[in-house]
């Protein structure tokens, strides 16, 4: 024991609990070895120090359950605020989310220009373009000169076979 | 009154503070020195008490229970907090320096202190502890400063009592070795002292 180093066993519990016999056995050592020496004393101060700081308590004041239910209130208070909030703030998201909807569908169904109904200058014009056989008809006098309308094809046509 | 308090009952919560806020007071002040700080923290274990009260089962004490919250609480109000570089010598009060000198000649002899020695003792304690972690100062202040079980630390930490017994031996190293390096430097600073006069 004599020549072993006793930092492991000022380590290992605090020295108010060790026994007489390993606390002689580390004044032993410890007269003989420096460096142990150093470190029995700075455990002896260690111990000291925590005693002193271990000491040190406070107890409550005559107010401490007062102020304790006063801030569990104000905590409370503040939880509901705030549940009320988030369900005034969800409840106006879902509200705007609707309008916006209802906003885009009327756009959609009465102002954009793809759903308009179609005038009557488009409904004639889009007549012209195509080859109904009223277009036919109805354009035979509107030919442009120089050509024949199908009338003047037809009596050509005609007149020739009665000719022959 | 636990399931009072449960339901919403304040007069049962109040009487719950009211019984055992000593207790809570006694381990916050392992933790602060201040008693500002004390008290707040010991608010806020009551308040979160209130609210986890739906957990407790009643199978342990109410007194084991609340410990718990309270170094649970404490605990992470010390880790959110800026830890103190190493102290050195130099940081030392000429209180604290007188004191450690006295230590060093009276160190055998186990002199009774006045109070405002004790003051002294407790301020340079707290210094040394603050450059710990918050678990090392726990199992110090219990174990070495109050004589506690490892059983008891166990059971308030919710450690094993190995951990325990592992995170005091090296809790208890760390603060020697922070004692000795104090002590030594102290000691070299008198002799270059001497050497000059």
């Amino acid at each position: 024991m004599k020549d072993e180093h006793i930092t492991n066993m000022l380590d290992n519990t605090p020295l108010a609990l060790l026994g007489e016999s390993e606390l002689a056995a580390i004044r032993a050592h410890a007269g003989a070895c420096p460096e142990c020496r150093r470190a029995f004393e700075a455990a002896q101060v260690s111990g000291l120090l925590l005693r002193e700081r271990a000491a040190e308590t406070f107890e409550p004041s005559p107010f401490f359950q007062t102020r304790v239910l006063a801030a569990l209130r104000e905590r409370r208070a503040a939880t509901e605020t705030s549940a009320l909030r988030r369900l005034w703030q969800a409840t106006g998201a879902l509200v705007s989310s609707m309008a916006v909807t209802v906003a885009a569908l009327a756009f959609l169904t009465f102002i954009s220009p793809s759903h308009q109904p179609p005038t009557v200058q488009q409904q004639l014009a889009s007549a012209t373009d195509s080859y109904s056989a009223e277009a036919v008809i109805f354009d035979q006098d509107n030919v442009p000169a120089g050509q024949m309308s199908y009338g003047q094809v037809l009596t050509t046509l005609y007149d020739d076979n009665t000719g022959r | 009154m636990a399931h009072d308090a449960r339901d919403g009952d304040e007069d049962a919560f109040a009487e719950i503070v009211r019984r055992y806020s000593p207790r809570v007071f006694r381990f916050a002040s392992r933790f602060f020195r201040q008693r500002s700080l004390v008290e707040e923290a010991a608010q806020e274990v009551f308040l979160k008490a209130f609210t986890q009260l739906g957990s407790y089962e009643g199978r342990g004490s109410m007194e084991g229970w609340l410990t718990r919250i309270t170094t649970n609480t404490c605990l992470n109000i010390l880790r959110s907090a800026k830890r103190r570089p190493e102290l050195t010598v130099s940081d030392l009060t000429e209180d604290e320096n007188t004191w450690l000198d006295s230590k060093l000649a009276d160190v055998a002899t186990e002199r009774h202190q006045s109070h405002e020695r004790s003051i002294v003792a407790a301020d340079l304690a707290a210094r040394v502890l603050e450059t710990m972690s918050p678990d090392d100062q726990l199992v110090l202040t219990m174990i070495d400063g109050e004589d506690a079980p490892v059983k008891e630390v166990a059971a308030v930490t919710g450690w094993s009592e190995s951990k325990v017994k592992v995170q005091a031996f090296r809790a208890r190293r760390k603060m020697r070795e922070a004692v000795e390096k104090l002590l030594g430097k102290r000691k070299s600073q008198d002799k270059n002292l001497e050497s000059a006069r």
